[in-house]
């Protein structure tokens, strides 16, 4: 057996109650991570997941915290430090969607989206990596989207927001660098989620044809790369931006 | 104006401010002096310096905000009397020299950059800013 070298670190997770999120908790616990994950409104979702860590012996906590909210970002990470007395892996994972045609948006939905996915990104961000500068050694994750790369209607809040983050992730990496702090992204296609029900739903056909695989993606697809590179096996890994998406065609 | 910090208080700091600073940067504690630069001296970089004012955070148990050198230079002078676009004023210039007062004249450029304020910063310029930070702390 090869040993990811992830027992006994510490991670904290954004949006870890559902979805890939609540994938990439369960897979790092089950790995000896003890893990907290954040989580904005869905306290039965949140509590199934640490009931079920509980069940299996894993270490999961979980915090309400809207990562908007950089205040409470930077007291629920130290909190975290308090804690656990270090911060050894911190996935970006938060996210939302709200889909329409640009001209048909609301400020809210311009807004909401970009202030979640890459506002809250940095105020998480902002707070761990002091820590991980002053372990000089960390691993930050950002899970980005095939939507930051490839174009797609009715998605250029969601677009926007995952292509800032694959910049930031490639100039974080440079700044981090020198502390042996690795920054990669993880860039999921179409997964089964609740997130992208309305997606499948709506163009499912279309998407499929897309997907060299001919199947959507299942959340633990995206957590075994996240896994990969929270391990000791991607450390010579940084500034990447890995495709998780069946082989989503570019057309 | 600027407040006074008297030598004694600095050396009080000294040893731990240089210890911490060590760990930072990964030298010997004995290559830290009081005066020698530490960008030209001690090679520091630019994630040095956020390194070794979150180890003083947490070793003096003290709150360092972000630009709090250079905001403390500025002492009382509005920004706008302070600098402008990114070069100091000769007050600015006249109010950088007196907080760093450890820094040898010849050090400081003129025209002076807002940008390379920082290489001018010593261990005793680490020494004044935990100072300050505590006072700032007590008064809270």
């Amino acid at each position: 057996m090869l040993d990811s070298g992830l027992a006994g670190r510490t991670a904290i997770v954004t949006g870890g109650s559902r979805g890939i999120g609540r994938a990439i908790v369960e897979l790092l616990a089950a790995e000896g991570v003890d893990v907290t994950f954040f989580y904005r409104d869905n306290v039965a979702a949140a509590n199934a997941v640490v009931a079920g860590a509980d069940a299996r012996g894993n270490k999961i906590a979980s915090d309400k915290v809207d990562i908007r909210d950089a205040q409470a970002c930077a007291a629920a990470v130290d909190r975290v430090a308090e804690r656990c007395g270090r911060i050894d892996i911190l996935v970006n994972n938060a996210g939302m969607i709200r889909d329409n045609q640009l001209a048909a948006f609301a400020d809210e939905d311009v807004q909401i989206v970009l202030d979640t996915n890459i506002g809250g990104v940095f105020n998480v961000t902002r707070a761990v990596v002091p820590h991980m500068i002053v372990q000089r050694s960390g691993k930050i994750v950002n899970v980005s989207s095939v939507a930051g790369e490839k174009g797609g209607r009715g998605q250029t809040n969601y677009a926007a927001s995952k292509g800032a983050l694959n910049a930031f992730t490639r100039s974080l990496a440079v700044e981090l660098a020198p502390r042996k702090i690795t920054v990669n992204g993880v860039a999921p296609g179409v997964i089964e989620t609740e997130m992208s029900q309305p997606v499948r739903e709506l163009a499912g056909d279309d998407v499929l044809a897309r997907i060299l695989l001919r199947r959507y993606g299942k959340a633990e697809e995206v957590a075994y790369a996240v896994w990969f590179l929270t391990s000791r096996f991607a450390d010579y890994v940084t500034g990447a931006v890995f495709n998780v998406d069946g082989g989503f065609k570019m057309e | 104006m600027q407040p006074t910090i008297t030598k004694e208080e600095i050396m009080q700091v000294f040893p731990k401010v240089a210890a911490t600073m060590a760990d930072a940067l990964g030298c010997d504690v004995e290559d830290i002096k009081l005066d020698v630069s530490l960008i030209e001296g001690l090679d520091a970089e630019s994630i040095d310096f956020l390194d070794m004012v979150f180890r003083l955070e947490r070793a003096f148990k003290i709150k360092i905000p972000r630009g709090k050198i250079i905001d403390n230079a500025r002492g009382d002078l509005s920004e706008a009397a302070f600098e402008q676009k990114g070069v100091l004023t000769p007050v600015g210039l006249a109010q950088l020299k007196a907080y760093l007062s450890e820094v040898p004249p010849e050090r400081f450029r003129e025209p002076m950059k807002v940008a390379d304020i920082a290489r001018l910063f010593t261990p005793e310029t680490f020494c004044k800013l935990v100072i300050m930070a505590q006072r700032e702390t007590k008064a809270a």
